[in-house]
């Protein structure tokens, strides 16, 4: 708890940016009072036939996880420009770095400030959104392996936040301007977030089913994530499955092709927590290398 | 109280980037505790980029310099930076959280309220005067035992700056607080500063105690074809008005007084020679020990 009790550097990061800290827990809120209005909405609507009376909660959780998205940018943005940059911009880190406590404190109390928060209402987002999917859990589009749902309902929101919190740490240091570090931190941690996420269903094998040619495509399990479909040819290579039809034969493939089957790869809903624990534990080392990097820089420019 | 240097700099250089110039170079000079010290220059002479170094702010590009620790040191920014979002009482909390057990409420309260200050008042809607006040404050309330201001006095009213460096110099003569305060206002410095340290170009040129300074100096005039006979003292400036020299020069021996007029310089005008005329050799004069300045 000693981490956490407002004393001394961390007491004066709180009061600087008592305002801005607000806004998270708020933004939480507001978030749940939506939620909990629109799930009582769609349980006391009539649906006529024809219409989907969860339209409403389905779209707005879709923006609520877009939204999330954008948390490890803006806390990391924030710690980069209004928390480090602008002291050193301003001069005021001069004011801070003449005290009887040392640097590393003063970087610190802003790191766990930011961490802390960021982290607790990540998680409590994680909490909102699974709550207002409750009624969803068996309805289409709004898949556990989408991008938004993905990252807010598991543990790697709460992670890429640490790396937000851990690159605006040196960043902020290293472009001494409060926008353009912001605006570099937001870039960096967004570039890591959009590389992982289009990288993270090839940590674990996809499964195959696959189905002979001219029977129906083969159907993975209901609650799995297709990733990939096409057709396999005689000698075991996959080919697109426009192939046959463009070869202009609307009935069957065309012999050249040698299409033998169909195929289906996918992951089964077990492979959720498996790629969010790889993904988390590659977020947090990255973290805790640009974390490393803040302090070697802090070390080497301040006695 | 002992004559031990607070501050010692050795060969001290400090460059901001690869390719700029040097804002300092072979810089060496010690400075006796428990004085007031007055670190004069010029814009752009170093003095900031010196007081940085003392305060730990910056690490030398060459050379070592030695200072208290940071608990042990205050620092005052020329732009006396504060935090512009806290009041004036969070501002002195602040100083309380970051200096844990060293921290002296009552006189840095003191000093906010000898200014008339609000304690709810924001920084960032105080005036120039007012936020001098209250960053002095916070370096007083640290009870320091080097006390480091930059420009101090620069954005007061005269009567503000004499009342503010009164209860300055009352605070540090109390607690035997050495203190180095730079300022290109003479008048501010002089009667207030028992020792001297001129830079200019990154370059130490005088240093020493003030009255020892003043005394190596004397201001000369005599007749224009006499120029010859100062070749044995050191001339630090020179000017001819007709047929009358008149001359600052450091004697290195007894002077033709039946040839020559000499006076003891003003701090001022030994300075202000010194600054036109970059090239005179550096002086320092080594501090005296402590009975002999009493005595």
């Amino acid at each position: 708890m000693s981490m956490l009790t407002l004393k001394g550097p961390r007491w004066v990061t709180v009061r600087q940016h008592r305002r801005a800290l607000w806004t998270l827990p708020a933004a939480v809120a507001v978030s749940l009072a939506v939620f909990v209005v629109l799930r009582r909405q769609a349980a006391g609507a009539t649906p006529r036939t024809g219409t989907d009376p969860f339209r409403e909660l389905r779209e707005a959780l879709g923006y609520g996880g877009l939204a999330a998205l954008l948390l490890p940018l803006l806390v990391g943005a924030f710690v980069a420009g209004p928390m480090v940059a602008r002291e050193l911009e301003s001069g005021t880190y001069r004011l801070a770095l003449t005290q009887s406590s040392t640097p590393r404190a003063w970087l610190a109390s802003k790191i766990t400030v930011a961490a802390v928060t960021a982290v607790a209402c990540a998680a409590a987002f994680g909490l909102v959104h699974r709550f207002a999917r409750l009624p969803l859990t068996t309805s289409y589009e709004y898949s556990w392996a989408d991008r938004g749902p993905y990252e807010t309902l598991g543990t790697v929101l709460p992670a890429y936040c640490l790396l937000g919190v851990a690159l605006g740490a040196v960043v902020g240091q290293l472009v001494r301007r409060t926008t353009a570090a912001m605006a570099v931190t937001g870039l960096a941690t967004g570039l890591v977030m959009a590389v992982l996420g289009a990288v993270r269903w090839s940590f674990l094998p996809a499964r195959t089913v696959t189905s002979p040619l001219g029977a129906q495509f083969p159907y993975p399990p209901r609650d799995a994530f297709t990733t990939d479909f096409g057709l396999i040819t005689s000698s075991g290579g996959r080919l697109p499955e426009w192939a046959c039809t463009r070869s202009g034969s609307l009935d069957g493939c065309p012999a050249e092709l040698n299409v033998t089957g169909q195929y289906v790869d996918y992951h089964p809903f077990t492979h959720y927590w498996p790629t969010q624990s790889i993904e988390t534990a590659v977020v947090l080392v990255l973290a805790a290398l640009a974390l490393w990097g803040a302090f070697a820089v802090l070390r080497s420019r301040h006695p | 109280m002992t004559d031990d240097p607070v501050i010692e700099a050795t060969g001290l250089g400090v460059r901001y980037s690869r390719r700029g110039g040097w804002a300092l170079r072979d810089c060496s000079f010690g400075l006796p505790a428990h004085r007031v010290c007055a670190l004069v220059g010029p814009n752009g002479a170093g003095k900031s980029t010196l007081l940085a170094l003392a305060a730990g702010l910056l690490r030398p590009t060459e050379g070592a310099i030695s200072a208290p620790p940071r608990e042990e040191t205050a620092y005052v920014g020329q732009d006396k930076p504060l935090y512009p979002q806290l009041t004036v009482d969070e501002t002195l909390r602040m100083g309380r959280e970051l200096n844990p057990g060293r921290w002296d409420a009552k006189s840095a309260a003191r000093i906010v309220q000898e200014g008339g200050l609000d304690g709810g008042a924001r920084i960032r809607s105080l005036s120039g005067g007012q936020r001098t006040r209250v960053a002095l404050a916070l370096a007083l309330g640290k009870r320091p035992r080097l006390l480091l201001l930059d420009e101090p006095m620069a954005d007061l009213d005269p009567l503000a700056r004499h009342r503010l460096m009164g209860a300055l110099m009352a605070d540090a003569a109390e607690n035997g607080t050495s203190v180095v305060m730079s300022s290109h206002i003479v008048a501010e410095l002089e009667g207030a500063c028992d020792h001297l340290l001129l830079v200019d170009g990154g370059r130490v040129r005088l240093s020493g105690p003030v009255d020892d300074v003043v005394a190596a100096h004397r201001l000369i005039s005599g007749p224009a074809t006499a120029l010859a006979d100062l070749a044995p003292h050191t001339v630090v400036e020179s000017r001819t008005t007709g047929r009358l020299l008149t001359a600052l020069a450091r004697p290195n021996g007894p002077l033709d007084t039946d040839t020559w007029q000499t006076a003891h310089p003003s701090l001022e005008e030994l300075l202000l020679a010194h600054l036109r005329s970059p090239d005179a050799p550096a002086l320092a004069v080594g501090p005296r020990s402590a009975e002999a300045v009493r005595a």
